[in-house]
């Protein structure tokens, strides 16, 4: 069986590309980087790894598990079947797509991937930014349809290596659009900012990991129009360059919203879009695109939205922290 | 001695975050944007809550805060954050008084922090800030 991590052979490349935006910057956008900012971000990328190394063993005990109940099986030396790969990584992309729309759908999951998006900036340091608390949500469950078709565990945990690698580069400013049919078939620059947009017009779009068509595909793409500057971040933002409370923030805000609330309502703060509330005092991206629509005219003129949308930022809430 | 590989890795890694972080230090990458006047302070609420409308705005004389309320009797604190602004809207929480010369708004959220304004009239968003939650 293959022993190989495609993140920790990149490691080096991260670094470099890192080095070359701060460059690009220096000359030509001195605010895209915030040492701070910076810091935090990468900080958050070192504890990730630690914290995948201390917590991943569980979903790969249970993926080792239910590889005994695959429906095809592709043989003793299945790194050799030379069609599984590009087919597992297309899966898998598929995959990450769902399981990043429930990150930003479901509080649960969206208090440990909200990491990803707390920073004000959208830099390579941003794409670094990763959760460290992903272990307890149910987000690894939903490779299990993929580990059940047959693919060994190790294919599809390569095949998300380099998924996570490519969506290193699309995390800049100093790109712009890239060629029509590449904008067209795969996640960008582009494509991926109006993702870490705060605007109401962009919450919630573009969850594709390496090929947009899933968002084309699954009502959930929107492009970034020339127009309209984008605010990157969460609604409410953090204000706090404070490395604990930026991983935990919303763990802590969640939890306080299930003890606090009455007992029919309390799983809702756990499963429910972030944002939800009982007593509707809060904000889902629903609320604030709607109240935008409404604000702007903009109904009926071809914004796409109207349409529900993923309920993110719940630290977009007035009232308690969430 | 063995040392675990991951505790290499990871003791490399720290290393290489601290000389990046420094290096954007020593890059001057960053900045201060200022609140410079009204104009500046309505894009900032605005930005801080999408709809926000400030009809009365005040901003620190540093630039780095200000103060804004909009028609239906909302108050906004905004504070700079980094090289961004952040801000919240205030609620029966938040306080303000007089701190030196000074004025200090605490928005009730830990965190958040506390936030130094010098600007003209303190006393008057000090009597709005105090009438939150009272009407």
């Amino acid at each position: 069986m293959p022993d190989f991590s495609p993140t920790q052979y990149a490691v080096p490349l991260f670094v470099v590309a890192v080095l070359a935006e701060m460059i690009w910057a220096r000359l030509k956008r001195p605010e895209a980087y915030e040492p701070k900012d910076t810091l935090v971000s990468l900080a958050f990328g070192l504890g990730s790894t630690v914290a995948g190394a201390l917590l991943g063993g569980f979903a790969l005990y249970v993926f080792i598990e239910a590889h005994e109940y695959r429906v095809f099986d592709f043989g003793e030396q299945w790194w050799a079947v030379w069609w599984a790969w590009p087919l597992c990584f297309v899966l898998d992309d598929l995959k990450y797509y769902w399981v990043h729309r429930a990150g930003h759908r479901i509080r649960w999951m969206w208090a440990s991937h909200v990491n990803h998006h707390s920073s004000q900036h959208y830099n390579l340091s941003t794409a670094l930014r990763q959760s460290w608390t992903g272990a307890f949500t149910f987000g690894f469950l939903f490779a299990l349809p993929l580990v059940l078709l047959g693919f060994h565990p190790a294919m599809i945990a390569i095949c998300a290596g380099f998924n996570l690698v490519y969506q290193f580069w699309i995390h800049t400013e100093a790109i712009g659009r890239m060629p029509r049919w590449f904008e067209a078939v795969m996640n960008t620059p582009s494509h991926h900012r109006v993702h870490h947009a705060t605007n109401p017009r962009y919450l919630d779009r573009n969850y594709a990991g390496v090929f947009i068509v899933w968002d084309r595909m699954f009502g959930t793409f929107e492009p970034e129009r020339d127009d309209e500057p984008i605010r990157y971040g969460i609604v409410r933002q953090l204000g706090s360059f404070n490395l604990l409370w930026a991983v935990f923030h919303e763990w802590i805000g969640m939890i306080g919203d299930i003890w606090r609330a009455p007992w029919k309502h309390k799983l809702s703060y756990l499963l429910r879009e972030p944002g939800w509330s009982h007593d509707g005092s809060r904000e889902t991206s629903d609320m604030i695109r709607d109240r935008w629509l409404a604000r702007t005219g903009r109904i009926g003129q071809g914004v796409t939205s109207g349409r529900p949308v993923a309920n993110r930022n719940p630290i977009a809430e007035r009232g308690e922290a969430a | 001695m063995d040392v675990p590989p991951l505790l290499i890795q990871t003791l490399g890694s720290l290393v290489a975050i601290l000389v990046l972080a420094g290096l954007a230090a020593l890059l001057k990458l960053g900045g201060a944007p200022r609140l410079a006047g009204e104009a500046d302070v309505r894009r900032a609420a605005a930005e801080v809550s999408d709809g926000f409308e400030a009809v009365e705005c005040a901003a620190a004389r540093d630039g780095s805060a200000a103060l804004a309320c909009d028609a239906a009797g909302q108050n906004m604190l905004i504070k700079r954050h980094g090289n961004r602004f952040a801000g919240r809207i205030l609620t029966a929480q938040a306080s303000a008084r007089l701190h030196g010369d000074a004025l200090e708004v605490d928005c009730g959220e830990r965190r958040f922090g506390t936030v130094l304004l010098e600007l003209d009239d303190p006393a008057f968003w000090i009597a709005k800030i105090d009438a939150i939650g009272r009407t």
